[in-house]
C-alpha cells in the first residue's frame, strides 16, 4: 500500500512537472539545472515494475519449494540461525528492515507484494536476466525448503530432551522435605539457649557498669580533695601551668559545690590558686624572668580570669618609667659630647656613653617585644610610648639646637636617635616610627639650618659692633679695619663652616638624612637667602636708618641707634661690597659645588637662593649705606657750619684778625673721616674728574670773575653788570659737576664729603649778609682751606670751583664787598699756618 | 635735561629765591616772584604763561625797596601779594597791592596796603590761608607766631595774637593747613611744630631734625611734606607724628623746597640746591607701601617714585610754585634768577 501510493504520489508529481514542459513546447528553453530533476520519476516507475516482478517470481519460488538443495553448508546454518531467531522473536514484523518495498531487495519483507515484484521484474529485465533470476531463484527456494525441514527437526529434538529433564527432576525432589524439617528445629534450640545466657548475664553487667562509674565519681571527687595539695605541690616545683589546669578543671566543680560540700577544699584550693597568683605577678613584673616565662605567667593570670588589663597598665607605666630613664641618659650623652668636644678629651667618654645608652634602648626594646609576647593587643600603648621616645628624641634635638650645638654633635645625636628608632622599629613595625620620626627630624634640621644661620647672623653683628667698643678704648690702631676683616672673616669662614657642616649633613649616610638630603640642600639656599636678608635688614637696624615699619625693633636697638658711628656705617658699607663681590659668589660656587639641586621645592617657586637679587640687594645696600656714611660725616659739618654761620652777627662784623676756628673743626673733621675711610676703602686709581661719571651735573661757575675781583675794587656799576658778566661765562665755561658717583674708593668718599661741605658752606652764606669785615672773614677763611683740601681731595678743580663759589657767594651777600689786601690775608694766613703747626707737629 | 627742552624760560635781572602762584587770577596762568639783590634796586615780577602756554610775558614790573626774601601772592585777590624783604640789616613784611595798570609798564609804585611792623628778629615768612578767602594772616619770625586781622579797604594790619615759639626754638618757615582754618604747621630746626590759632596752643609736633620746608597736601586731610637737609623727604600723617608714612630720597644735596600738586594726588616736587627739580610720584596706597619700604624685598615690585628729575638749571634752586589755575604746570625759580615753567603733562600719564 505504502510503495503504491508513494508511486502514485511520484507519478502525480511527474504529472504536474511535465505539464509545463507540455505547454511550453520545444521552443522554450529549459534551465539545465532542471533537467535531471525530471529524470527522477521516470527511474523510479521503472523501480516499481521490477519490485512488481520480483513479486511474482517468488510466487512462482514458492510453488517450487524443496525443489533445489545445494547450498554451501555454512550459509546454510545462518539461515537457519535467523530463522529461529525470528521465530521466537516477539515480533515478527519489526525484525525486517523495511527497505524499500519498491524495490527488488524487497522480497524479504514481510510487506512483499509478488505480483508487483513480477511486474517489475520483467518490466525491468530482458530475458536472459530472468532466465539468470529464475535459476538463482530456484536455488533460494531450495535453500529455504532445507533450513525449515532442519528448523522443524532440532526443534523436536529440544522438546524431547525437555521431556526427560523433567523426568529425572520428578525423581530427585521426593526425599528433601524432612531434612528440611530437622534443620528448623536445630536452629530453634540454639537460640533460646543463647537467650537464657544472655539473661543470665545481664545484672552482672549492669552492676559493673555502676560500679565503674562511681568509681570515676570517686576519682573526681579524690581529685579536689587532693586539689590543695597538688596545688601546693606545684607551687614548690612552680609547675604553674599543671597548677592552673588542675584548678580551671576543678573550677565548675568548685562552682557547682563550693558552698556546700567541698567547702574546705574550694577555700585551701583557692588560698594556694592566690600565692599562685602573687607568684606569677611578682614573675611577670620581675625583668630578670625570661620573656617566655613572663609571657606565660600573663597567659596563666589571664586563664585564672585575674585583671590583666591593670596589669598592662602598670607594666606599661614601668615601660614609660624606663623611657624617661632612656630620655635622661640622651640627654646626658648630648652634654657629655658637648663637654668632651669642648675639653678636647676626645671621643672615649663619649663612647662609654654611647654603649650606656645602647643598653638602655635594647632593654626598652626587649621589654616592647616582651611585652607585645604577653599582651598581644596592646600596640596602640606601644606606639604611642614608641611615639613619646621619638618626641622626647626630638625634643632634645630642638634643645641642642638651640644651644648651639656642632654639626659633628648633631650627627652623633641623630645617628642615636636613628640606631634607636630602627631598633624599636624592628619590634613594633605598626608604629611608623621611621616616617613618624622623619617628620621630626624634617622639624629639627629646619630649626638646626635657621639658628645655624641665626648664630651666623649674630657672629656677624657681634664682630661688627666690637667697632663701637674698641673705639672707646681707642687702643688698637685702626679699629675699622679690625672690625671690618673680622666681619668679613666672620663672613666668610662663617658661611663655609655653615656649609661644611650642611656638607656633613649630606654627606652622611644615615638613612634619616639620605631621606631628607633634598629637603636639607633646599633649606640651606633658602637658609642662605633669607640670611643675607636678615643680614640685609640688619645692616640698616646697625646703621641706624631703621626705617618706619621696623618701629618696635628700632626702639630697642634705638638707644643704640642714637650713638651709631659713622666709622660703623662705612664698615657696613664696605662689608656689603664684600658680601657682594667676594662672598656671594663664593657661597654660589660652594652650593652648586655641594647641594646640587634639591627639587623638594616646586619649581614654582624658583630656585631657593638667587644670587643674583642678592648681589643687587648688597650692591645697593653698600652705595646707600656710603651715602649714608657721607651723610652723617656732612651733617657734622653741617652742623658746625650752622652754629658758624648763624650765630654771629654777620653785618656787625668785626675787622678779621686770624683764620677763625671753626676752620680747624672742619679739618678735624676731614681728617677724622680720612683716616677711617683710609682704613677701610681701598685706594682709588690716580686719577682726574670724568665728566662721564657724574649723574646730576651742577653747574654755575661764577669762579673766574672772583679773580678779577681780586684786584679790582668793586663799585656799584661793576656789581650790576656781574650777573650779565657770570651769565656770560656760564655760557662759555665747561661745566664742572659737583655731585659726581661716590665710589668705594678713598678718594672718592673724601672727594663727596668734601664738595658737599662746601656746597652747605655755601649755601649757609647765600642766607647771611655780610658788611665788609664780615667778607673778609669769609675770604680769609676761604683762603686758608685751600692749601689743605687740595691735599686730601682728588678733584682739585672741582674744590677750587666751590671755593670760589663761597667767596662769590659771600660777596655777592656782601654790603660793601671790599676784599682784604693780598698781603694782609698771606700774613694772617701765615699766622694761622704757624699755630696749626705748632698745635700739630706732626702734619706736615 | 630731558625736561629741560620743554621748559619755557624768563630771566630775572637779579637773583632771586621765591615764586608764587596768582591763585586769584582765574582767567591767565600767572606767577609772580621778586628779587633779592643787596645793592641793587629790586624788582618784583608779574608774569603770565601766554594762551599758547609757549611763552612767558612779563606782564607787570615793579619796583620794591628791598631786597625779597619771601613772596606769597593773595589766594583771593590778584593784586594782592606779601613780601619779607630785609635791608641787610633789618627785616620787614608788607602787604602790597599792585596799582591798576593802564597800558604802562613803566615801573609803577606798588602801594603798600599794610606794614607787618611788629617783628623784631629776622622775618621768614608770611603765610595766606590756602583754600579762600579769609582775612587773617601769620607772618613768623625768627621767635614768634603772629596773627594778623587784614582789612584790605581800611588798608591796616592788626596784630591779633602772637605766640612764641619757645627757648631754643628758632622758626624757620611754616605751612597753613588748607583744610584747617585754625592749623598752622611750623618749622624750626629740631621739629615740626603745630598750632591752633585760636587758642595759639600748640598741639602737637614732630621730633625731625633739618626740615627746611612743608607742605600740606591740598587734597588729603592731616597730610603734611617736610623736606630736609639730608635725608630727603619725607611725607608725614599729622595724627601720627612717630614715623612718616614714606620717605623718598631727595636731592643729592639740601632738599630746599617741597609742594603738593594741587590738584593730582600723591604728585610732589622738590627743589634742591644741587641744582635739580625732582617731581616725585608718592605711591597712593601708602599703609602698604610703609611695610615693603623698610626692605628692599623686590625691586621690580617697588617701582621708583622719582618720575623725572628736571636738571636744567644753573644754580640752587629756591622757587618752586604749582599753577592752581593749570596743575600741571610749575614754576621754578633759581638762584641766578631764571624762572622755567615747565609742564608734567608727559608723566601724567602713567599715573
Amino acid at each position: 500500500m505504502e510503495t503504491l501510493s508513494s508511486a502514485n504520489l511520484v507519478t502525480a508529481r511527474v504529472a504536474v512537472d511535465s505539464v509545463p514542459d507540455f505547454i511550453n513546447g520545444g521552443p522554450v528553453k529549459v534551465p539545465c539545472f532542471n533537467q535531471p530533476w525530471k529524470r527522477v520519476p521516470q527511474l523510479e516507475s521503472e523501480e516499481v515494475h521490477l519490485i512488481e516482478l520480483r513479486r511474482r517470481r517468488k510466487k512462482m519460488k514458492e510453488q517450487k519449494m524443496g525443489a533445489e538443495d545445494n547450498v554451501p553448508l555454512d550459509d546454510k546454518a545462518r539461515r537457519m540461525r535467523d530463522l529461529l531467531s525470528s521465530f521466537y522473536a516477539p515480533d515478527p514484523s519489526t525484525n525486517n528492515a523495511p527497505s524499500n518495498p519498491g524495490t527488488l531487495d524487497a522480497i524479504n519483507t514481510s510487506s512483499f507484494d509478488a505480483d508487483q515484484y513480477m511486474n517489475l521484474l520483467m518490466q525491468k529485465s530482458n530475458l536472459d536476466e530472468l532466465l539468470q533470476r529464475h535459476v538463482e531463484m530456484a536455488a533460494e527456494i531450495k535453500n529455504i525448503d532445507t533450513d525449515l525441514q532442519m528448523l522443524v527437526y532440532e526443534n523436536y529434538s529440544k522438546f524431547i530432551s525437555a521431556t526427560d529433564a523433567i523426568k529425572r527432576m520428578k525423581s530427585k525432589i521426593v526425599g528433601m522435605e524432612a531434612n528440611m524439617e530437622e534443620l528448623l528445629d536445630k536452629i530453634m534450640s540454639v537460640q533460646s539457649k543463647s537467650d537464657g545466657v544472655n539473661t543470665s548475664l545481664f545484672e552482672k553487667r549492669e552492676n559493673i557498669e555502676k560500679l565503674h562509674r562511681t568509681r570515676n565519681l570517686l576519682r573526681k571527687v579524690q581529685f579536689i580533695y587532693d586539689l590543695p595539695t597538688r596545688l601546693g605541690k606545684c607551687i614548690e616545683s612552680e609547675a604553674y601551668v599543671d597548677a592552673v589546669k588542675f584548678y580551671t578543671g576543678a573550677l565548675p566543680i568548685f562552682k557547682a559545690y563550693g558552698d556546700s560540700s567541698f567547702q574546705d577544699c574550694k577555700q585551701a584550693s583557692e588560698e594556694a590558686i592566690s600565692i599562685i597568683v602573687k607568684n606569677l605577678q611578682r614573675k611577670l613584673f620581675s625583668d630578670s624572668e625570661s620573656i617566655q616565662a613572663r609571657a606565660e605567667a600573663a597567659v596563666l593570670l589571664k586563664q585564672l580570669d585575674f585583671p590583666v588589663d591593670s596589669l598592662q597598665v602598670k607594666l606599661l607605666e614601668k615601660l614609660e618609667q624606663s623611657l624617661g630613664d632612656l630620655q635622661l641618659k640622651t640627654d646626658y650623652i648630648e652634654n657629655a659630647s658637648m663637654e668632651s668636644n669642648d675639653h678636647k678629651l676626645g671621643k672615649v667618654p663619649d663612647s662609654v656613653h654611647i654603649t650606656a645608652h645602647e643598653g638602655s634602648i635594647h632593654g626598652f626594646v626587649e621589654a616592647i617585644s616582651a611585652f607585645r609576647v604577653i599582651f598581644p593587643d596592646s600596640e596602640g600603648h606601644l606606639i604611642k610610648l614608641a611615639q613619646d621616645l621619638v618626641v622626647k628624641h626630638f625634643e632634645t634635638v630642638e634643645q641642642c639646637v638651640k644651644g648651639r650645638i656642632s654639626c659633628a654633635n648633631l650627627l652623633v645625636v641623630l645617628r642615636t636617635i636613628w640606631t634607636d628608632v630602627l631598633l624599636v622599629d624592628e619590634v613594633l613595625s605598626e608604629a611608623v616610627l621611621p616616617g613618624f620620626s622623619l617628620e621630626a627630624a624634617q622639624n629639627a634640621l629646619k630649626q638646626y639650618v635657621a639658628s645655624t644661620f641665626n648664630y651666623l647672623l649674630h657672629d656677624i653683628s657681634d664682630a661688627l659692633l666690637r667697632v663701637n667698643v674698641s673705639s672707646k678704648e681707642a687702643a688698637e690702631e685702626n679699629p675699622l679695619q679690625v672690625a671690618l676683616e673680622a666681619s668679613k672673616k666672620a663672613l666668610l669662614q662663617g658661611s663655609m663652616d655653615v656649609l661644611l657642616d650642611f656638607r656633613q649633613l649630606l654627606d652622611d649616610d644615615l638613612g634619616l638624612l639620605v631621606q631628607l638630603r633634598d629637603f636639607v640642600s633646599d633649606w640651606v639656599q633658602e637658609g642662605f637667602q633669607d640670611f643675607f636678608r636678615a643680614l640685609y635688614d640688619c645692616f640698616f637696624l646697625l646703621s641706624g636708618r631703621k626705617s618706619s615699619s621696623s618701629q618696635d625693633q628700632g626702639l630697642t636697638a634705638g638707644a643704640h641707634g642714637e650713638k651709631v658711628l659713622a666709622g660703623l656705617v662705612l664698615v657696613l658699607s664696605q662689608l656689603s661690597v664684600f658680601i657682594e663681590q667676594t662672598a656671594i659668589p663664593r657661597i654660589t660656587e660652594e652650593i652648586a659645588a655641594s647641594f646640587p639641586g634639591g627639587g623638594a621645592r616646586g619649581y614654582e617657586n624658583g630656585p631657593a637662593f638667587v644670587p643674583g637679587v642678592m648681589c643687587r640687594i648688597f650692591r645697593s645696600a653698600g652705595e646707600r649705606l656710603l651715602h649714608h656714611y657721607i651723610n652723617m660725616r656732612t651733617q657734622k659739618v653741617s652742623t658746625l657750619l650752622r652754629k658758624r654761620f648763624t650765630t654771629p652777627n654777620w653785618v656787625k662784623h668785626k675787622e678779621p684778625r686770624e683764620v677763625h676756628m671753626f676752620v680747624d673743626l672742619f679739618l678735624q673733621e676731614l681728617k677724622e673721616t680720612a683716616s677711617e675711610v683710609k682704613q677701610i676703602l681701598p685706594q682709588g686709581l690716580e686719577r682726574k674728574h670724568r665728566r662721564t661719571d657724574s649723574n646730576g651735573s651742577t653747574a654755575s661757575s661764577r669762579s673766574n670773575q672772583l679773580r678779577d675781583d681780586k684786584t679790582n675794587r668793586s663799585n656799584t656799576h661793576r656789581a650790576r653788570s656781574q650777573l650779565l658778566e657770570t651769565h656770560l661765562a656760564k655760557l662759555f665755561k665747561q661745566k664742572v659737576e659737583i655731585f659726581t658717583k661716590v665710589e668705594h674708593t678713598q678718594e672718592s668718599v673724601v672727594t663727596t664729603t668734601v664738595k658737599l661741605c662746601l656746597k652747605s658752606l655755601q649755601e649757609f652764606v647765600r642766607l647771611q649778609t655780610f658788611n665788609r669785615s664780615g667778607f673778609q672773614q669769609i675770604q680769609l677763611d676761604i683762603q686758608f682751606l685751600r692749601t689743605p683740601l687740595k691735599e686730601t681731595v682728588e678733584d682739585e678743580a672741582a674744590v677750587d670751583f666751590l671755593l670760589d663759589e663761597v667767596i662769590v657767594a659771600a660777596s655777592e651777600r656782601c654790603l660793601d664787598p671790599i676784599p682784604l689786601e693780598p698781603p694782609i690775608l698771606d700774613r694772617l694766613i701765615q699766622a694761622k699756618l704757624a699755630k696749626w703747626n705748632e698745635k700739630n707737629p706732626i702734619t706736615p | 635735561m630731558q625736561g629741560g627742552s620743554s621748559g619755557i624760560g624768563y630771566g630775572l635781572k637779579y637773583q632771586a629765591r621765591c615764586i608764587s602762584d596768582v591763585k586769584a587770577d582765574t582767567d591767565h596762568t600767572s606767577f609772580i616772584t621778586g628779587t633779592l639783590s643787596l645793592r641793587e634796586e629790586n624788582e618784583v615780577h608779574l608774569i603770565r604763561l601766554s594762551s599758547g602756554g609757549t611763552e612767558l610775558i612779563c606782564e607787570g614790573l615793579f619796583s620794591h625797596p628791598n631786597e625779597i626774601w619771601d613772596l606769597a601772592s593773595c589766594p583771593f585777590d590778584q593784586r594782592i601779594f606779601s613780601t619779607v624783604f630785609s635791608t641787610g640789616e633789618s627785616y620787614g613784611a608788607a602787604i602790597w597791592q599792585i596799582p591798576e595798570l593802564y597800558g604802562q609798564l613803566n615801573s609803577p609804585q606798588l602801594e603798600r596796603i599794610a606794614s607787618l611792623d611788629a617783628h623784631v628778629g629776622k622775618i621768614n615768612c608770611v603765610l595766606w590761608w590756602p583754600s579762600g578767602r579769609h582775612d587773617k594772616l601769620i607772618s613768623i619770625d625768627d621767635e614768634n607766631l603772629f596773627l594778623w586781622a587784614l582789612d584790605c579797604s581800611k588798608k591796616a594790619a592788626q596784630v591779633q595774637s602772637k605766640q612764641s615759639s619757645g627757648m631754643l626754638h628758632y622758626l624757620s618757615g611754616g605751612a597753613w593747613d588748607p583744610h584747617d582754618i585754625n592749623a598752622v604747621a611750623t618749622t624750626c630746626e629740631s621739629s615740626v611744630q603745630f598750632w591752633d590759632l585760636r587758642t595759639m596752643k600748640k598741639t602737637n609736633a614732630i621730633e625731625h631734625a633739618h626740615i627746611h620746608n612743608a607742605n600740606y597736601d591740598m587734597k588729603k586731610n592731616h597730610i603734611l611734606v617736610t623736606a630736609e637737609d639730608e635725608s630727603g623727604i619725607h611725607i608725614w600723617d599729622t595724627r601720627k607724628p612717630k614715623s612718616p608714612i614714606q620717605e623718598l630720597p631727595g636731592h643729592t644735596h639740601w632738599t630746599w623746597a617741597v609742594t603738593c600738586n594741587p590738584e593730582y594726588d600723591g604728585l610732589i616736587l622738590s627743589a634742591g640746591t644741587d641744582s635739580t627739580v625732582n617731581l616725585w610720584m608718592a605711591p597712593t596706597s601708602v599703609e602698604d607701601e610703609a611695610i615693603t619700604e623698610s626692605i628692599a624685598e623686590s625691586p621690580a615690585q617697588q617701582a621708583d617714585p622719582l618720575l623725572n628729575s628736571y636738571s636744567d638749571y644753573e644754580d640752587s634752586v629756591y622757587g618752586l610754585a604749582w599753577s592752581s589755575r593749570e596743575p600741571w604746570i610749575f614754576a621754578s625759580l633759581s638762584y641766578d634768577g631764571r624762572v622755567v615753567v615747565e609742564s608734567i603733562k608727559p608723566f601724567l600719564s602713567r599715573k
